[in-house]
């Protein structure tokens, strides 16, 4: 018998514990088995929203300080009536459509120029400068700009220095957008560069030498063929801004918080679960319902984890 | 004349965007070396006194401490269910596929307020609060779609002849799996696995409800004292922060190449 290398004997020890682990009869279960550990794990996730789904058709007794035992609508026709809540919805929804539209604009010539630069080394430093804030977090980063808008922070030691008037950006409506903004333009970019890369030079050069302006290449040869990459960009900046917590906490001051403010204060605050599951479940629904529709009539995009198989024709 | 103007807003709007990006973190360099008492533009001198401040001060190193053990855990189980999730993802023909991509995109649909809650509820009837690799789970959990986009982004553009031509030449499956898939699906893994652990110890609003004043991470000990009074001994922790970021851009660029990321998802 030939001398089998050590890294073989591992393997064939490997096969042998499989092969009494495993037997060829489970064959049918192996893509069960290899998605179960995942499976289990988004099931936590899962699990979570039945007390919380439970608690939100129990209202709380202001006698006791406990859920009620029986079940009733009323946390949920509280968030509708209450105007509070009408409003920190429309702030956080107007917010969203807003940072949405600025984050995709901005992204675009960012995902444009580092996928069509010719120069790597260019392509390298955007990619960096992508991914330092990306992986910095978000409390940091709004500490960043606690520093930078603060009143005695950069921008008015600038505007001081040029003879203007302070700004006071920070703690208000804007301030958040901003810092948002800041946020999310990673996600689009990383979001938007596989759909773009995915669009062959060769087209836009022969829609150019059939006549057409740069501008009439862009609008219809490129923004079509990028949609996959915008339709995922928008989705994700969207739902993670509708459902941001620190950055209108940190950047707001307070007096601009989001749903997830509410979700949070409802909970350990008014210390009211069901008034908070009540919450929780509304926005999961409504963030739901936006993702769910964008991708049923766009498809999955670049947020589908498998490519979706085109027939050869 | 027309045909320059295109090309030059992109470039306008890109430099802008780089600046955009840069700014709280080169703020949060330069206050970090400040002599002032408070943070103020131009700072009142330089010096290294918030850095020795804060190894003076246990808490902030016992914050990181635990939320490295929060990275570690969280990405010592995103390997193997994020890898394993994708290849079954992209490689089976299952039954029920698109319910099970949704089903796998929860803890992106969920939002995180909503998962913290949730997840503090469910670890609360399983008696797992007060340590910290709970945490680690649940970072776990409501990042665990990014690992499996970087590693299902390497699985489809792996050439499944390989595979069968491992097959072929009578590899047994563990061979096959170990010697041909695994090293293909590589990329993937590291790069998923080095955003996982980033992420875990960025991690802030699900922590938030998952630790108590024993088992506090960093991000939720920076969050509490911002809320306070912003002084410079802040900045120097959040560059603990930039350092472990530039670390891993430089780990992400040595390993698999930024480049990475800009692949196109059809082969």
């Amino acid at each position: 018998m030939t001398h089998r290398p050590f890294s073989l004997r591992v393997l064939d020890a490997i096969e042998a514990v499989r092969v009494r682990l495993w037997p060829e009869a489970f064959r049918p279960l192996t893509p069960l088995a290899f998605l179960l550990p995942a499976l289990i794990l988004t099931g936590l996730l899962a699990a979570g929203l039945v007390p919380l789904l439970d608690a939100s058709f129990r209202p709380l007794d202001p006698a006791t300080f406990r859920l009620a035992e029986s079940y009733a609508a009323k946390n949920y026709i509280t968030l509708l009536t209450r105007p509070v809540y009408g409003w920190i919805a429309l702030r956080t929804f107007a917010g969203a459509v807003i940072v949405t539209v600025v984050t995709l604009i901005l992204a675009f010539p960012y995902a444009w120029t580092m996928v069509r630069t010719r120069s790597a080394r260019l392509r390298r430093c955007l990619l960096s400068a992508l991914f330092l804030p990306f992986f910095i977090g978000q409390v940091v980063r709004a500490y960043g700009w606690l520093i930078v808008l603060g009143k005695q922070g950069l921008l008015n030691a600038v505007l001081a220095s040029l003879g203007l008037p302070p700004l006071s950006i920070l703690y208000t409506y804007g301030g958040v957008l901003l810092g948002l903004v800041q946020y999310m333009l990673p996600f689009a970019v990383l979001m938007l560069a596989p759909a773009l890369t995915a669009i062959p030079k060769e087209i836009e050069l022969a829609s150019a030498s059939l006549g057409a302006t740069p501008a009439a290449t862009f609008r219809h040869v490129v923004l079509p063929l990028a949609r996959p990459g915008l339709v995922a960009a928008a989705v994700v900046v969207f739902t993670l801004t509708l459902t941001d917590f620190a950055m209108p906490e940190i950047m707001g001051g307070g007096s601009n918080k989001f749903v997830a403010s509410a979700v949070y204060d409802a909970f350990f605050q008014l210390a009211d679960p069901g008034l908070g599951g009540a919450l929780a479940i509304a926005l999961t629904l409504v963030g739901s319902l936006v993702v769910g529709t964008a991708l049923a009539a766009f498809g999955l995009g670049t947020l589908g984890y498998v490519q979706e198989r085109k027939e050869a024709s | 004349m027309k045909r320059g103007l295109l090309p030059l807003l992109l470039g306008l709007v890109t430099i802008l965007d780089v600046v955009f990006l840069a700014l709280p973190t080169l703020v949060v360099l330069a206050a970090s070396f400040t002599a002032g008492n408070i943070v103020t533009f131009p700072p009142q001198g330089w010096s290294l006194r918030w850095y020795a401040d804060l190894v003076q001060k246990p808490e902030f190193l016992e914050a990181l401490g635990r939320s490295l053990e929060v990275g570690v855990v969280c990405t010592a189980l995103a390997i193997p269910a994020g890898t394993l999730a994708a290849l079954a993802l992209a490689r089976f023909r299952l039954r029920g596929a698109a319910f099970l991509q949704i089903y796998l995109l929860l803890p992106f649909t969920i939002p995180l307020v909503v998962s913290g809650v949730g997840l503090m509820l469910v670890f609360g009837r399983l008696g797992w609060l007060g340590s910290i690799w709970p945490v680690g789970v649940a970072c776990c959990v409501v990042n665990l779609p990014f690992m499996i986009w970087a590693v299902a982004a390497a699985v489809n553009h792996l050439d499944p002849d390989l595979e069968n031509a491992a097959w072929n030449c009578g590899a047994p499956p563990a061979h096959a799996f170990f010697t041909v898939t695994l090293p293909a699906v590589m990329p993937g893994i590291v790069t998923g696995a080095l955003v996982m652990f980033i992420l875990a110890v960025n991690e802030f609003l699900v922590s938030l409800m998952l630790v108590d004043a024993r088992t506090v991470t960093l991000p939720v000990l920076v969050y509490n004292a911002i809320r306070s009074i912003i002084t410079p001994d802040l900045a120097a922790v959040s560059v603990v922060y930039v350092v472990l970021a530039l670390a891993a851009i430089a780990a992400l660029d040595r390993l698999v190449g930024l480049e990475i990321f800009l692949k196109s998802k059809q082969s």
